[in-house]
């Protein structure tokens, strides 16, 4: 019997049927929608990235001492960092998966997943979505401590010379300020290096670098904006 | 039944599929137009016997009736079809060097079918020595050196059909087939082998 006899015989015999096309397209969508899903949450991601970076001064890394250093680099956001590769890793995986995606080497395609990620996500922070995705985590997540709570421990600790607070009322020698916990600080600036972002008035949130004159007076070394660069001109 | 041959060539491989889709003969059509070909490349890669090359090529042929909607036509129909035919010739070729290692297989019956028939005598003999000593140098080298080197070199396919067929990415098929050339030449030189690529 004919090679193509046995063929047509065993397909009519167990009556076997092509695959329904939707079946294909169907998988064809999910392949790109899975895509497009990973690269709009590694854009998230990214944009908690850009936010944790921006409420991170590096020019403080001089000043901390070891135990402090580890707290400082606990700012760092390791958690998206690590949910951007995962999200990036999906992408490359559903694009690769597509009808094309062998046309591209690996490369290609973790860079042009890479790309569209990070600009949907400088967009996304731009507009202040990192700031509010990462305060819904940790108002949704338990686990989750956000950066803003993690912050607020490394500038809570006046023996250690780090504080911050809102200033309540200032005067030529001295303001004062209230900390996270509300308890009002008396702290002497005169000879303090005041970044120039800071105003020094009523309402402005800022984190000092000094020395413990009292147990309600501080003497101000160094007086850097809250919210990190560049916040105070998109009003934060 | 099958269509017959002179019925199938008035059609192409489009217009086949197309009336395999409503009338399943039709796809007689298709088998018969890549059947020599594919078993010469199956027998030739899996390195399994004539009627181990035909199973292999009945079950793929069957793979490709079940996803003829999946075909993509930006593509050449020939490549995909050798996508499907390599990839159930590879697994059988692996399930082979797992399960049976110790089982030889001669090269005599897969030389003779590639072999043309209005070739000589005389010259099929020396075509045998060719190919006995071409693929002796190829079975030794690993699979993916092995695959670029055959569909370039035997089935004389261009860097963007090997790309179809092997879904890697041009760029690869390029080096590889590089690679593959001086690990070729390395194994022939070593056993006084001459060949041109």
């Amino acid at each position: 019997m004919k090679g193509s006899e046995k063929l047509i015989e065993a397909i009519k015999q167990q009556d076997i049927q092509p695959v329904p096309k939707w079946q294909f397209s169907l998988k064809n969508g999910l392949a790109w929608a899975g895509f497009l899903v990973a690269v709009v949450l590694g854009a998230m991601a990214f944009s908690v990235i850009l936010f944790a970076i921006q409420q991170t001064d590096f020019n403080m890394v001089s000043h901390l001492s070891h135990s402090r250093l580890e707290m400082f680099l606990g700012l760092l956001p390791f958690i998206w960092i690590v949910f951007l590769i995962v999200f990036l890793a999906v992408a490359f995986y559903s694009i690769q998966y597509s009808k094309k995606g062998y046309k591209f080497t690996a490369a290609k395609l973790v860079g042009f997943s890479a790309l569209l990620s990070i600009l949907l996500g400088t967009l996304f922070f731009i507009g202040g979505g990192g700031h509010q995705l990462e305060h819904a985590f940790a108002v949704n997540v338990d686990v989750y401590e956000s950066l803003q709570q993690r912050k607020t421990k490394l500038w809570s600790m006046p023996e250690d010379g780090y504080l911050s607070g809102q200033i309540e009322e200032v005067s030529a020698e001295y303001f004062v300020l209230k900390d996270f916990n509300n308890k009002a600080w008396k702290i002497h600036y005169e000879s303090a290096f005041i970044a120039p972002v800071v105003r020094l008035e009523k309402g402005e949130t800022v984190k000092l670098i000094g020395k413990l004159a009292s147990k309600d007076e501080f003497t101000a070394e160094e007086i850097r904006p809250w919210g990190g660069r560049g916040t105070r001109m998109r009003g934060k | 039944m099958v269509v017959p041959k002179e019925i199938c060539d008035r059609f192409s491989e489009l217009e086949i599929i197309q009336k395999a889709l409503v009338e399943v003969d039709f796809f007689s059509c298709l088998y018969d137009r890549y059947e020599a070909r594919l078993l010469r490349y199956i027998k030739r890669l899996a390195q399994v016997t004539d009627t181990e090359a035909e199973d292999i090529l009945q079950e793929s042929f069957i793979s490709i009736w079940k996803n003829l909607y999946a075909f993509d036509q930006s593509l050449k129909l020939s490549s995909w079809i050798y996508r499907i035919v390599h990839n159930q010739a590879v697994s059988a070729f692996r399930k082979k060097k797992s399960y049976g290692r110790d089982e030889k297989v001669t090269w005599d019956d897969a030389l003779n079918a590639s072999i043309p028939d209005d070739t000589s005598l005389a010259d099929a003999g020396e075509m045998q020595d060719i190919d006995l000593s071409l693929h002796e140098v190829l079975e030794q080298l690993p699979l993916h050196y092995k695959e670029v080197l055959m569909l370039k070199f035997l089935e004389n396919m261009g860097y963007e059909e090997i790309s179809d067929v092997l879904k890697i990415p041009e760029g690869t098929v390029a080096t590889r087939i590089n690679r593959a050339k001086k690990a070729f030449k390395s194994l022939a030189e070593a056993q006084h082998i001459i060949f041109d690529l």
